[in-house]
């Protein structure tokens, strides 16, 4: 068992990937360089465009090192997601790169653990923070984000001298869905018999920036080198997992790991760093591309949102689609939002999908590593036992 | 021809070797874990034989389960303590829906379908407050042998409250309680409720019954009782509760047809 299938990767699409940080950082640095403005972002309902087309370079800093949590401990409660505390941690001991870059944080009010968080951050960062209605149904709630986002704009205009024409709009509209589209085709390759590749490379296959131009060459060399590579002799016999829950930022990995390592394939991810944010494009060509903008962010199927009952649809589909023969739900220590979502997800897989769910709640800790090992390889067995 | 099913649990190992005709067992031992968890489990097993008069060459296959199922060399394949532990007790309770396992480092507790399939499972995960740890720890400070405080605690005339979550921060209260003159035996009584309310907690919603409780700790006087009142449910104590999990995987290394069949080499 094991990925052992990474190794033949490795030397192609996804070692460029697998140096991303640094990547990252150059192109970062060159731009900074250059004029243009680092954007930290924390969540997938910040609107990438929108700083994109201010002339802005969107830069990831969601925590994922757990060397960050006991220093963040210092200020914040222990029972809080290692989340949000390892990028705290970060900001406190000043040793995420990108953060001491940014000229601007930018954030929203999702879950409460992150938005008092903000609230202590922005003593110490540059921020502006996006008020995120909750209600997901709700046309009121809806015209309120567009609100939001067009006094975004206008603060960025504002902060970085600049205007935020249609025409920029429309340009970072095109080059994300570009983005999104590819990441897209890349995972729908998990949806073979033997895919070509693991869940954990699928995983690594991301940027901290989005919109850098070099990641779409590389997307586009993956996915040819990918389409036509041998696919490997294990992956077929390997257990079909659908994960689900919250997100793996870099690091965090550990989960996807133990699930692979002990039989598992991960074939397709509902999360922020799989597929959720890639389902929905901006619609380009509209008269007014905030509002275009607003809809695919707003859209976003994350258990802050009430009702949330988008994200259990998109899983029934997701788990037909990639023919997932079990779901396993992470769900970080201390996360309220998805921790009360999961009785629904467990209902449906059990009852709507007929096939087993598992949740696993855990921090970044390894010290459980062996108990959830031997949680997954049951389920597993069960799985094969069906 | 014989089958042997090894359970190397976070304690003791078990072995059990079974007929593969008959299914019975023809001869079980346990030892306790040491540091070399291979050599121990290679001398149990050569015991575990030894009764039988069989040899080596007569046991058709090895299954091995537990923490420590993967250092066996000798063992064909390794399935979970959690497959073992259904099959296991199946066995005896054709029936069974649920089975509340307790051993000495970690409790789960296992849901069956109709058919015996394993449907659901949930373990403690970071924390010996819900296991057989948590007596030890009180029979240590109590002073008593392990098995002397379970008969110690069906003596006790009322349960002392023990709120502490933590099986560590438990032991403090309950030096509290014995100096504000507590009798021993309601602290056993109050810990073993506070054991079943733990592992109940864990369990979430009403379990379906029949209820089979294994793992070393079903031994213990007192814990059945405890167990019923915390899952509201009619508890069966598992025959040789301690060799569940060592005989289902016998069963599964006999059964080629079973569950499990498909990853045996
Ligand atoms: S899970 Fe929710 S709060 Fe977290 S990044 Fe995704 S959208 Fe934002
Ligand atoms: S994982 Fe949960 S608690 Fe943590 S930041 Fe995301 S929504 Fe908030």
């Amino acid at each position: 068992m094991g990925s052992c299938d990474s190794t033949a990767v490795q030397e192609s699409p996804v070692a460029y990937f697998r140096r991303q940080v640094n990547n990252c950082f150059e192109y970062a640095g060159d731009g900074k360089a250059a004029g243009a403005k680092i954007v930290g972002i924390m969540c997938e309902y910040t609107p990438r465009e929108i700083i994109m087309a201010a002339g802005g370079i969107p830069v990831c800093l969601c925590g994922g090192s757990r060397e960050m949590i006991e220093p963040a401990e210092t200020v914040l409660p222990a029972n809080l997601c290692p989340l949000i505390k390892s990028t705290f941690g970060y900001s406190l001991l000043k040793k995420n790169p990108f953060l001491e870059m940014a000229d601007l944080v930018v954030a929203e009010t999702t879950c409460d653990g992150k938005k008092k968080m903000y609230e202590l951050l922005s003593r110490e960062r540059p921020m502006y923070i996006l008020e995120l209605p909750q209600k997901s149904d709700d046309a009121d709630s809806f015209d309120r984000w567009v609100h939001e986002l067009d006094k975004f704009r206008k603060e960025l205009e504002t902060r970085f001298k600049t205007d935020i024409t249609s025409e920029k709009l429309k340009e970072a509209i095109r080059v994300m869905n570009r983005e999104r589209k590819l990441k897209r085709e890349l995972s729908a390759l998990m949806k073979e018999d033997d895919p070509p590749l693991t869940g954990r490379d699928l995983l690594d296959m991301k940027s901290l920036i989005s919109g850098m131009p070099e990641d779409m060459v590389q997307y586009e060399k993956a996915l040819v080198a990918l389409k036509g590579r041998e696919p490997d002799a294990t992956s077929g016999s390997r257990v079909r997992v659908l994960l689900t829950g919250v997100p793996l930022p870099h690091g965090a990995e550990r989960v996807i790991d133990i699930i692979e390592n002990n039989g598992g394939l991960v074939v397709c991810q509902e999360n922020c760093t799989g597929l959720k944010p890639l389902l929905e494009d901006v619609e380009n060509g509209s008269t007014d591309p905030i509002i275009s903008i607003a809809e695919k962010y707003y859209h976003l199927p994350c258990s802050v949102m009430m009702n949330n009952t988008r994200r259990i649809d998109h899983l029934k589909e997701l788990a037909r689609e990639y023919r997932a023969e079990c779901v396993i739900e992470l769900i970080w220590q201390d996360c309220i939002t998805y921790d009360v979502e999961s009785g629904l997800v467990k209902k449906m897989a059990e009852e709507e999908l007929d096939i087993p769910y598992l949740r696993i709640g855990t921090d970044y800790s390894p010290s459980d590593t062996g108990r959830i090992a031997v949680r997954v390889e049951a389920l597993f067995e069960t799985v094969k036992g069906r | 021809m014989l089958f042997a099913g090894i359970d190397l649990g976070s304690r003791t190992i078990k072995i059990v070797l079974i007929d593969g005709n008959g299914k019975d067992i023809v001869s079980s031992g346990a030892v306790d874990q040491g540091i070399k968890q291979s050599e121990r489990a290679d001398e149990l097993f050569e015991k575990v034989l030894f009764y039988t008069g069989a040899s080596r060459a007569d046991v058709g296959k090895i299954v091995a389960t537990g923490y420590g199922r993967n250092a066996i060399s000798w063992a064909d394949t390794t399935v979970t303590e959690i497959t073992c532990q259904a099959r296991g007790t199946r066995q005896g309770h054709p029936d069974a829906r649920t089975i509340v396992d307790i051993g000495g480092q970690d409790s789960k507790v296992i849901s069956l379908d109709k058919n015996g399939a394993v449907r659901d499972f949930v373990m403690n995960d970071r924390c010996a407050s819900g296991t057989g740890r948590f007596i030890e720890i009180v029979a240590q400070r109590l002073e008593r042998g392990i098995d002397e405080v379970g008969f110690m605690a069906a003596r006790a005339v009322g349960a002392s409250i023990i709120s502490s979550m933590c099986a560590v921060f438990a032991e403090s209260e309950i030096v509290g309680l014995l100096a504000a003159g507590e009798p021993p035996e309601n602290i056993i009584a109050g810990v073993e409720k506070s054991i079943a309310k733990r592992v109940a907690s864990m369990a979430g919603r009403k379990v379906e019954e029949p209820v089979i409780f294994t793992g070393g700790v079903a031994l213990v006087p007192g814990m059945k009782e405890a167990l019923a009142e915390a899952f509201e449910s009619a508890i069966t104590v598992a025959e040789r509760p301690r060799l569940t999990a060592a005989l289902g995987a016998a069963l599964l290394a006999a059964g080629r047809s079973e569950i499990y069949a498909k990853n045996i080499k």
